[in-house]
């Protein structure tokens, strides 16, 4: 630590055991103290900062926000926290290409903020983005509940400056749709912290829709609800977004945020078409039908903004609302093709029984991308993470089996990396070491994530081959 | 084992062929190449093997047996398909359910899916629907050391893993053999209708094009050409009937207010799409800008002596420009247009030339930002160096 301090200064680096206690935590369940945080200013700090870490083996672990969901920001096998609290600035709106260039430590909303008022948009818009950062968005390729019309982070940026674990600062891309040779860009996006820091991105913006139709349907029961789903794709609308969630979590977001979902329902629909207004009236008649066809009891129409904002709120808030429900839960962020939605649920509905833990649904249903929340309470004991953790590798498994995969946005971090060999081959995870390798090769990017390590994954491999 | 016969056809400087039956014959013919340090050329179509500053090889491996759809649930509104599937076939599967491949690239009646992919080959569409890159979610390929690994999936949301999909975008095969492709489709348009604009200046057409770009309702297509002294602005809209008209109506405006044209859309988009199969003479120059730059480039294009024709897609700032006259300017010519782009921030190739013309006009005539990465990527997964030596922008 009084190294790191000598060669970035005293005030950015932090190395008190009050002070790390912080950076134990992120968005998920596991924890580990880092031996020494950085808040680096600028690209040169992290450039520094990585060539020591070089020099002296030292594990570097990127954090944004904190707020991600797989344990991507922990410092498994310890070393430096890069937090890039201090590299924050949004360093242009370039209306004209319609681009923005951003340090990482931006956070996503403020992004969305800056370019409103010359009617463009970062797409991308997690449940988090009141807090998560950009750089994070690159780190996970998050998603949002808006991807389903207009793609994940990787649909967006077309430039990054990245730090390599060497200390070397290599540009990728820029601001035209393409660039000669690999799409590094491409493989950098969503790769975790394990190839690289990012020390700025250019996303692309795009126009804000003119108009949004945003209406709730409320079903008897979650497999009118998938059924729905299907037959809206089926019928050629492409919403903008379509989310869903069960009866436990529409009781939790009621107490919470008070969004106007019946608490009878056994399934929520969540349906916005956007785009120019022409038309927009057509497809939200037709989704109308569509859910009266298939036995909605409710649908409401958002007649006002604000309306629309209390309906997104529900939804954006459930996660946090969880609380009302539970001490600690457990989230999962399986995918499946859409069409084996009824099957899905019903098979974590038999999961969370089969485990004697309660689970509640709220996920992007137009994507296939399910959020099962499995609720704990650890003041009961560590058995009870333990028996989420089996009911999660449960409906992973099933996720996999049916076409799918461990994760749509959160990632697969330490939380997952076990699983990984549920989903790829040796031979397809040997492919992906080859790109971390290349990138690199001290193996010093966030050690133990995505990749199963022997020591943690032990128990599980022993489990699977039971 | 796969085949490997000679090869009767004295005009290509392959001297065998090969096309193995499927995935795992061609990962074995890979690594046996490996192993022999014979060199490999793949071909789908044969459409595009003007790319790059491709050498002789030793084998040329066809991808025509490895076709057919694999799987396709329409209401998941995905698709796989085999590497060495015709783009043609994929777009008769989809058109039977009512849906459509959003990818419109050049050679499209003869290209195959692993060809587009590996030579990330996009049309007019891109800003509309994405491109390749956008489209593809899931992979196969066969690797040289025999093996065949999977990349992403079949369904359109995943982050499990690194995204090796983006590598194979445009690595023109020189990291392995597009196998098996799964992409994101979506339902045939209800309604079409499009406007055609004409102005005197590029600044003109440029901003119009801009101003449609952030129109609220999308245009399919927007694209730019010289016909006659003109710059033609070209819009084509899809979907739901009321959108469409919309989308027209406002082209028409911003054509209007800027002083051009209007005329209706009779086509042409075809045909601007196609300039690289027509550019056998010549050098055709092919640059990604900034929108922003796209009009002061078009300009100093259709300045030069050598300018025949261009076609440019102003929603996503890719241009052609084909250039014909004597070498020495076409040389001279298509250098100063990949400087210029450069110097806004672009970066370009020389796409396609006259066969006199390889010695002297390479493909690229800079480095690309992270080469260091990309030759430990290819060594990582091409070792003995077998795969499409000279294709790619990595010095040999």
């Amino acid at each position: 630590m009084r190294a790191l301090q000598e060669l970035l200064g005293a005030s950015k680096v932090l190395g008190t055991r009050d002070e790390l206690l912080v950076y134990e935590y992120d968005g998920a369940v596991d924890t580990a103290t880092p031996d020494a945080v950085a808040l680096p200013e600028s690209t040169a700090d992290v450039a520094l900062l990585a060539k020591y870490c070089h020099e002296h083996d030292v594990p570097i672990v990127p954090r944004g926000a904190g707020t991600g969901l797989s344990g991507g920001a922990i410092p498994v096998e310890g070393g430096v926290v890069v937090s890039f609290a201090r590299m924050a600035r949004i360093l242009e709106i370039d209306v004209p290409n319609m681009r923005a260039v951003v340090q990482p430590g931006v956070i996503n909303l403020h992004l969305e903020n800056a370019t409103a008022p010359y009617g463009l948009h970062f797409v991308p818009d997690p449940s988090s983005q009141k807090a998560c950062t950009l750089g994070g968005n690159v780190a996970e390729n998050s998603g949002g509940p808006h991807t389903l019309a207009y793609g994940v982070t990787t649909n967006h940026v077309t430039g990054l400056e990245i730090v390599l674990s060497d200390g070397s600062v290599v540009r990728l891309g820029g601001k035209a749709i393409e660039t000669e040779g690999y799409d590094l860009v491409g493989a950098f996006v969503g790769s975790e912290g394990t190839l690289g820091l990012v020390t700025e991105a250019t996303v692309k913006l795009t126009p804000l829709p003119e108009e949004k139709r945003t209406l709730m349907a409320a079903f008897a029961t979650m497999d009118d609800a998938s059924e729905t789903v299907s037959a809206i794709i089926g019928a050629g609308i492409v919403p903008s977004a379509i989310e869903m969630m069960d009866q436990l979590a529409t009781q939790a977001v009621e107490a919470s945020v008070h969004a106007g979902y019946p608490l009878d329902a056994g399934g929520i629909l969540l349906v916005e078409v956007d785009g120019a207004r022409d038309g927009l009236d057509e497809s939200r008649a037709r989704i109308e039908a569509i859910c009266r066809e298939h036995g909605a009891r409710t649908i409401r129409v958002a007649a006002s903004a604000l309306e629309r904002e209390r309906l997104w709120a529900g939804r954006k808030g459930a996660f946090a609302a969880m609380g009302r429900l539970s001490p600690d839960y457990y989230v999962q962020d399986g995918v499946i093709p859409r069409t084996r939605l009824p099957e899905i649920l019903r098979l974590v509905k038999e999961a969370g029984e089969r485990h004697g833990v309660r689970i509640a649904n709220v996920f992007h249903a137009g994507d296939g991308n399910i959020h099962p929340l499995i609720m704990f309470d650890l003041r009961n004991g560590p058995e009870e993470l333990d028996r989420a953790k089996e009911a999660s590798i449960d409906i992973l498994t099933a996720c996999i089996e049916a076409g799918g995969s461990l994760t749509g946005e959160h990632g697969v971090g330490m939380e997952k990396n076990c699983y990984m060999p549920l989903q790829f081959a040796p031979a397809d995870l040997a492919a992906m070491r080859r790109v971390k390798e290349s990138f690199d090769p001290a193996g010093l990017m966030n050690p133990g994530k995505i990749f199963p390590t022997p020591s943690r994954c032990r128990e599980f491999s022993l489990a699977a081959t039971r | 084992m796969p085949r490997i016969q000679p090869r009767g056809d004295a005009v290509t400087a392959t001297a065998l062929q090969a096309i193995p039956a499927n995935a795992e014959d061609c990962a074995e013919l890979l690594v046996r190449a490996s192993r022999e340090r014979r060199t490999v050329r793949i071909a789908g179509g044969s459409t595009k093997s003007y790319l790059g500053d491709a050498r002789e090889t030793d084998i040329e491996l066809g991808t025509m047996a490895i076709a057919g759809i694999v799987d396709h649930v329409p209401a998941d509104l995905t698709i796989t398909v085999r590497g060495g599937s015709p783009l043609a076939d994929v777009a008769s599967a989809l058109a039977v359910a009512g849906q459509f491949l959003p990818l419109d690239p050049p050679h499209g009646e003869r290209a195959t899916v692993g060809g587009v992919i590996a030579a990330n080959a996009n049309g007019f569409w891109r800003a509309r629907y994405g491109g390749v890159r956008d489209l593809l979610i899931g992979t196969r390929t066969a690797l040289a050391d025999g093996s065949v690994v999977r990349s992403g999936g079949r369904v359109v949301k995943n982050v499990a893993g690194y995204d090796l999909n983006k590598l194979l975008v445009g690595s023109l095969g020189t990291l392995g053999v597009i196998v098996e492709a799964t992409f994101k489709v979506l339902p045939l348009p209800a309604a079409r209708d499009g406007r055609l604009g004409r102005f005197e200046n590029a600044a003109d057409a440029f901003a119009a094009a801009d101003a449609i770009l952030r129109a609220p309702a999308r245009a399919e297509s927007i694209a730019i050409a010289r016909r006659d002294g003109a710059w033609i602005l070209l819009v084509e809209a899809r979907g739901d009937a009321p959108a469409v008209g919309r989308c027209v109506a406002d082209a028409e405006r911003e054509v209007r207010s800027r002083g051009g044209s209007t005329d209706a859309f009779a086509g042409g988009l075809r045909d601007l799409r196609e300039l690289p199969e027509r550019a056998t003479d010549g050098a055709l120059v092919r640059l990604a800008l900034p929108l922003a730059a796209q009009a002061r480039l078009a300009e100093t294009a259709v300045s030069l002596d050598t300018f025949r024709e261009l076609a440019a897609d102003a929603a996503s700032g890719i241009q052609r420009m084909h250039l014909v006259g004597e070498d020495d300017r076409v040389v001279a010519d298509a250098d100063a247009l990949l400087l210029a782009a450069r110097a806004v921030g672009g970066s370009g190739r020389v796409e396609r030339r006259a066969q006199r013309l390889r010695a002297r006009l390479a493909t690229w005539s800079a480095r690309p930002h992270g080469e260091v990465l990309m030759r430990r990527v290819k060594d990582a997964f091409d070792p003995a160096g077998i795969l499409e030596p000279g294709r790619s922008v990595l010095a040999p």
